[in-house]
């Protein structure tokens, strides 16, 4: 990569990305179980947005074309396990979670987050905007579903979470 | 007080330190682990892969005079190029900047129309690749004698009674059907097993999310 591209997305990174990285970071959180995992995650993520930011046309708000194609990205991307074949890296959860040290000083909010990992993709994605207090239709427009469902599907979701917290379920 | 997730979410990200942005080093240049940029990536190695191996298999069938089978070959596994060039174009039409559902369904689409395509082609495939190979060993080089028409006339001389069939025997003509055959209904098999090893799990997982949404939509 010639020195002044470099330069330019280095400026795209600072000015466009990092701003919303709170926004990413939350996302692939959700989707990861390792910091390593989630390093590469947040990376990708980045790199995505940069080589699809032509498309932004300005339709919506830069914050949730970051949503959809952080979710969208982060459901889809693959890592190479040991034996070579392809996964999600949302896939290796253990029961028995545990969160690196360095991830959540907050214990309440780790606790949450691999109650969200025991969720499937959907549910998570579901879950993580309405925690950013999306309104049911944005969610249903970043998602592709109908609102009148998403509120079914987030009380359910809720109860699950519930559930997992008070370490009902496993 | 039992606290709500909404107040664990709220309250936890301003209590910790967890919404530090890890460190980039030349993000710009990383090798993408996307699903569609790997499946691109495949794609063109494996093109650019097929093309050298057919233009090595075309010299060297023309270095130990069997050009026949190399032409054949060449032929065949550049149909192949050419179809999954126009496939990998529907690829790079998917675009991320849209809803989840549109964004998965766009790829599971490409992908079942890429896999019933190259599946089909495969059932011809295998086959053809043989008859190329048997009549590049039949008929050898341009010109001169015909290596399949010279061991004919020995098998006539130690089995007079074999029965011809335009000039070959019978039992040759039913294992070279026999084979195709075979090749012609497990080519399809052949490349759905090999996909399964490499994307089984993703393509499971895919199906899987896409039913979640499907269900999210109704």
């Amino acid at each position: 990569m010639s020195h002044k591209k470099r330069r330019v997305s280095s400026d795209f990174y600072t000015s466009s990305i990092l701003p919303y990285a709170a926004i990413i970071i939350k996302i692939c959180r959700a989707y990861t179980n390792s910091q390593e995992d989630f390093e590469d995650y947040y990376q990708e993520v980045c790199l995505q947005i940069w080589k699809s930011k032509d498309n932004f046309k300005g339709q919506s708000e830069w914050s949730t074309w970051v949503y959809r194609l952080s979710l969208n990205v982060s459901m889809t991307l693959l890592k190479k396990k040991k034996n070579k074949h392809q996964h999600f890296a949302s896939d290796y959860l253990p029961v028995e979670v545990v969160e690196e040290p360095q991830a959540f000083t907050d214990e309440s909010l780790a606790q949450l987050y691999t109650a969200i990992r025991q969720l499937s993709e959907v549910d998570r994605g579901v879950i993580l905007l309405y925690l950013e207090e999306k309104s049911y239709q944005e969610i249903a427009d970043i998602i592709g579903s109908n609102p009148n469902n998403i509120g079914v599907r987030i009380k359910r979701i809720k109860e699950r979470l519930k559930k997992l917290l008070d370490g009902k379920v496993n | 007080m039992e606290k709500s997730i909404e107040s664990i979410w709220k309250e936890g990200f301003l209590k910790s330190d967890v919404l530090i942005a890890p460190k980039v080093n030349d993000i710009y240049n990383k090798r993408s682990e996307h699903i569609v940029d790997k499946f691109t990536r495949m794609f063109k190695i494996n093109l650019v892969a097929i093309v050298v191996g057919s233009f090595f298999v075309v010299g060297m069938s023309y270095a130990v005079n069997i050009p026949y089978m190399g032409i054949g070959m060449f032929i065949i596994v550049n149909v192949l190029v050419v179809i999954n060039k126009r496939l990998m174009k529907g690829l790079s039409k998917i675009d991320k900047n849209v809803n989840s559902f549109q964004y998965l369904k766009t790829f599971d689409n490409w992908m079942k129309e890429q896999t019933s395509v190259n599946e089909k082609f495969s059932r011809f495939l295998y086959p053809l690749i043989f008859l190329s190979m048997v009549s590049g060993f039949w008929f050898g080089g341009f010109g001169g004698d015909v290596p399949g028409d010279i061991m004919v006339n020995e098998l006539l001389l130690s089995y007079p009674d074999l029965v011809l069939v335009f000039g070959i025997p019978l039992y040759i003509w039913l294992t070279g059907i026999l084979i195709t055959v075979l090749l012609a209904f497990f080519g399809g098999k052949i490349y759905r097993w090999d996909l399964n090893i490499v994307y089984g799990r993703v393509l499971r997982k895919l199906d899987e999310i896409i039913a979640d949404m499907e269900e999210l939509k109704s």
